[in-house]
């Protein structure tokens, strides 16, 4: 699974910016072991320089940094940049509401330092999978334990068909073509109920928990649904290396 | 009983006692005698011409002593009437009764008289009552004569009070037997063809009509002897009524009237002032008793309504004025022919005025003494009735008392203005629809003008910045609201003024001594400082937490591809402990000072994400983590935060603790107690349990233990962030070791309702 990004995707231009060294060079290494290319920034000002003179496929931003910071970069790419990169914004804040508060402001994904190297890894190919997909439909698809069948709408896990209602194939579905992206629960029950007002609140929480059980996503079976409070869920694989 | 319903009390009573006085005074002689006072007062105003076709033919002393002594021969009157025919008068009525044949045989020339005449009438009266036990007497003129004259009418006189006043026309003797006009409304006749008086065809027989009397001596009277013996001209007498009657003072047939111009009036003069009084249409009618009794109290109670608003000055004016208005109105209607007797009224009005008065002043005496006794009472001010004991009576007294309590009040007012004034902060006392009644300066200078008048919700207007204004008002508009309860505490709201500072807004109800809600009084208090503080501490805690993880993190990242796996795991594992140990001790601190705030939270869920959080560990220490919801799917109101990091410190504690290879179960489940529900966590492991020393304390905030074996090590802070979330979340955290080994920790959580969430 390690270097599945640069053999779906072909290399990449990744900017990195954070003012602790260790943490870029530590990126950088990740990002350049999945095939891409890393350019590192010590501060907000050096990144938004770069940004109008080159082009960059993802972003990967530390919150606090001097000269400008990440909440304030995203701002600047907005207003500034024709057509902005991705952005992955990284830092130490782990309460709920920094994390809805950055992934309301623009950012795509949010990774909580010090994260796992695999987990940033299939963070950061799951958000280039996204800007470069074809779109291809496949009938059928296979996420490691589980296949799943977008004909009969059935899920295979080692062999043995789970029973799944509609909406939890399509929940699931969901989850795996989105795998380690971050998903916000307006843009589930968008996608799977087609509303999100009529909807109770814990109708959509009440769905993932069976999908979660009845599929056992665990990080046994190389997968788990992580909760972003206040936002919404991530489907993650686990790499058990 | 307060002044109000006591004032009403009596001045109910002093109502009906005057009206039942009014009844009374309306059957009572003495007000008859009053009311003919004054009758003969106003009526001598407006006498009555004499009717000038009236002649009266007097039997008087110069004819008695002519003609002879009483009573004459009948061939006296007869001659008379010979010499009267040629005149041709109207109508004579002869008012003599001659009710025995006489022996001298002129009865017979007195018939043949009579029956010559064309139009003569004769008088009949009745005795009542009779004698004999009847009820009455009729004495009529002789068979022979009353056949020969037109027709008989009676001639009672109304006796009811010494003076003649009144006359009936029509005479009743027993009720129904009878009616019998009077002589003088048969003579009123011969003119009509025959037709009734408007004042004997309107009221029933037996009325009695008030005879306005003209100037005594104004008829044209001509003595018997005169019209017998001379040759009196025609002109005299052609076309008049002739009344013959006795005006001699010692034939007694002379009776005291109205304003008797200086003597008895006789019976003829009587009745040819009732005959002129018919052909006017000039008699009297007495109001009926109803309406009198109703027109007699009416004053009254109108007096008595004008008393309720009128100053005691006033109600002695207006009392006068209906004095005056009776009497004029007594006379106007009189002007019309009606009496209404003012006596009843006059008397009404005479007790109401010092009644009223007299049981005000005792009402307000009492009252005042009352209420001067209360405040004396209540401590609040220096003794007060016994201050002036020089004052000459009770009500100076009281009065004297009552000025020194409103002194002691004035004073007051100004004892609490000075200390509103001297308040530190800004204050305002608002009635019960919020307008300020009173305010210290600061709420002037807050504002930037004057405050008078001004409802609070338009102070909150000026201060208040746009994003809490709804808030405010909300605030303000729950005060009514929580007035019935006066222990309600009112609470407080947080607001940031427009210029920056920030503010709490506390209310406190005003009360009345009769538990009546008054109004309210506002504090504003000026918490900029401490505001300024609560951030300032917010971002120090910020800082720290960012500052104490961003070198883990380094470290962290910086292990990459160095050292051997073993220790760069090892070193690994204690950097993230010593982040999760800054990261609880920063939210412990933040906790302490911040509201509780939860989200609707799937439990199961939460503990789901936190058992694949620490996946890593358990996996590098090869334990199994197995959750099961056998709550079926219950919600908890969370910080997700803070209780994923409680649960993560569970699990964790859990799986430091087990064995290698071996399983740690979670169950959430639900236990109802009652109508609440609450939902457990509860972890097992299988390690060796917790040693019965540390139990009893094993989630107090730092308690360190330095024995290997003991279960707590390195969980000091980290179990008592656990119990700070618990209880902070309405729940409890308690732990307890298995019969066959291991240790549960059981988390409890109240389940929030599917309505709570919303």
């Amino acid at each position: 699974m390690a270097l599945q990004g640069s053999e779906v995707l072909g290399f990449m231009r990744v900017a990195i910016a954070d003012d602790e060294i260790d943490v870029t060079q530590f990126l950088a290494k990740i990002v350049e072991e999945q095939g891409h290319v890393a350019a590192t920034f010590s501060d907000g000002q050096m990144l938004t320089q770069a940004l109008v003179r080159d082009t960059f496929d993802l972003v990967i931003l530390d919150w606090m940094m001097p000269g400008k910071d990440g909440l304030a970069t995203i701002k600047w790419m907005d207003e500034t940049l024709t057509e902005a990169p991705p952005v992955i914004m990284m830092t130490n804040r782990t309460a709920k509401q920094d994390i809805s508060d950055a992934l309301n402001a623009g950012a795509d994904d949010y990774i909580t330092k010090p994260e796992d190297r695999n987990v940033i890894a299939a963070r950061i190919n799951a958000i280039l999978r996204r800007t470069s997909s074809s779109g291809a439909f496949e009938t059928k698809a296979t996420y490691g334990k589980y296949e799943l069948d977008r004909i009969d709408q059935t899920v295979t896990m080692d062999g043995k068909t789970v029973s799944l209602t509609a909406k939890e194939f399509e929940l699931a579905d969901l989850f795996f073509r989105n795998r380690d992206r971050t998903l916000s629960r307006n843009y589930i029950m968008e996608t799977i109920w087609r509303t999100t007002v009529s909807l109770a609140t814990r109708t959509l929480d009440m769905h993932i928990s069976r999908v979660r059980s009845k599929l056992d996503l665990t990080p046994d079976n190389g997968f788990r649904i992580f909760t972003v409070f206040g936002y919404g869920y991530r489907l993650e694989t686990i790499d058990k290396g | 009983m307060s002044l109000r319903l006591r004032l009403a009390v009596e001045w109910l009573l002093i109502g009906g006692i005057a009206s039942l006085l009014v009844i009374f005074a309306l059957n009572w002689r003495g007000i008859d005698d009053f009311d003919n006072i004054i009758y003969d007062q106003i009526a001598s105003f407006g006498r009555p011409d004499a009717d000038p076709d009236i002649l009266i033919v007097a039997i008087d002393d110069r004819s008695l002593s002519e003609i002879g002594k009483w009573p004459w021969p009948r061939n006296i009157h007869a001659e008379l009437f010979e010499k009267l025919k040629p005149a041709n008068p109207n109508s004579v009525a002869l008012d003599v009764i001659i009710s025995e044949p006489s022996a001298d045989g002129g009865d017979e020339l007195l018939t043949d008289a009579i029956a010559n005449m064309p139009s003569i009438f004769l008088p009949l009266h009745f005795i009542t009552p009779g004698s004999d036990g009847r009820d009455y007497d009729t004495q009529l003129p002789i068979e022979k004569l009353r056949q020969a004259a037109t027709a008989t009418g009676h001639v009672n006189l109304s006796d009811r009070d010494d003076v003649i006043r009144r006359a009936s026309l029509c005479f009743d003797p027993q009720n129904g037997s009878g009616k019998w006009p009077h002589l003088m409304e048969l003579i009123y006749r011969t003119r009509t063809k025959g037709k009734a008086s408007r004042a004997f065809a309107d009221s029933k027989c037996g009325s009695e009509f008030i005879v306005p009397y003209a100037k005594r001596g104004s008829f044209a009277t001509i003595s018997y002897t005169d019209l017998v013996s001379t040759n009196v001209p025609p002109d005299l007498i052609r076309n008049k009524d002739v009344i013959i009657g006795a005006t001699a003072t010692g034939l007694g047939d002379s009776h005291p009237v109205p304003f008797a111009d200086g003597g008895l009036m006789p019976g003829a003069e009587i009745m040819a002032n009732m005959l002129s009084a018919l052909k006017s249409d000039g008699f009297i009618r007495p109001l009926g008793e109803p309406i009198t009794l109703v027109m007699s109290i009416l004053p009254i109670w109108l007096l008595l309504f004008a008393f309720l608003r009128f100053s005691p000055k006033r109600a002695l004016l207006s009392s006068i004025a209906f004095i005056l208005v009776i009497l004029v109105s007594s006379a106007v209607a009189l002007n019309y022919g009606i009496w209404f007797p003012p006596g009843a009224a006059l008397a009404g009005i005479f007790i109401i005025y010092p009644l009223w008065g007299w049981r005000r002043l005792q009402a307000v005496s009492d009252f005042m003494d009352r209420e001067l006794s209360n405040i004396d009472a209540s401590g609040d001010m220096a003794p007060l009735l016994h201050k002036e004991p020089r004052a000459n009576d009770i009500v100076g007294r009281q009065s004297a008392a009552l000025g020194s309590a409103i002194d002691h009040i004035r004073d007051l007012r100004r004892f609490v203005s000075d200390v509103l004034s001297d308040l530190p902060d800004p204050m305002a006392v608002v009635d019960r629809k919020g307008t300020i009644i009173l305010s210290n300066n600061l709420v002037e200078e807050r504002i930037g003008g004057k405050v008078d008048g001004m409802n609070i919700t338009e102070i909150a207007d000026i201060i208040v910045t746009p994003a809490h204004h709804a808030a405010v008002l909300d605030y303000i508009d729950a005060a009514d609201a929580n007035s019935a309860d006066t222990e309600d505490e009112n609470g407080f709201i947080r607001f940031n003024a427009q210029e920056g500072s920030t503010f709490v807004m506390r209310r406190s109800p005003v009360i009345s001594d009769k538990e009546r809600h008054l109004g309210d009084i506002y504090y504003l208090t000026d918490i900029s400082a401490l505001a300024e503080a609560e951030t300032q501490r917010e971002e120090v805690l910020q800082l720290l937490s960012h500052d104490m993880r961003a070198p883990q993190s380094a470290i962290i990242a910086s292990l990459e591809g160095k050292l051997d796996t073993a220790a760069r795991k090892r070193i690994e594992r204690n950097a993230r402990r010593t982040m999760r140990l800054a990261q609880d001790f920063v939210d412990m601190a933040r906790m302490a000072e911040t509201e509780f705030a939860g989200d609707d939270i799937l439990l199961a869920d939460l503990v789901r994400d936190v058992a694949d959080n620490l996946w890593p560990l358990a996996e590098e220490r090869q334990v199994k983590i197995h959750v099961e919801d056998r709550s079926n799917s219950g919600f908890v109101l969370a910080e997700p935060d803070a209780l994923s990091r409680a649960i993560s410190n569970l699990i964790d504690n859990a799986i430091k603790f087990s064995p290698e290879g071996s399983n740690i179960d979670i169950a959430i489940r639900r236990i109802e107690i009652g109508r609440q529900c609450d939902l457990t966590v509860t972890i097992s492991d299988n390690g060796s349990g917790i040693s019965e020393e540390i139990l009893p304390r094993l989630f107090s905030r730092f308690s360190t233990d330095d024995n290997e074996k003991r279960r707590a090590k390195g969980a000091g802070l980290g179990l008592a962030y656990v119990e700070t979330v618990a209880v902070r979340h309405g729940g409890s955290i308690r732990a307890e070791n298995r019969k066959n080994g291991g240790a549960d920790f059981i988390l409890m959580l109240p389940e929030a309702s599917e309505e709570t969430a919303d």
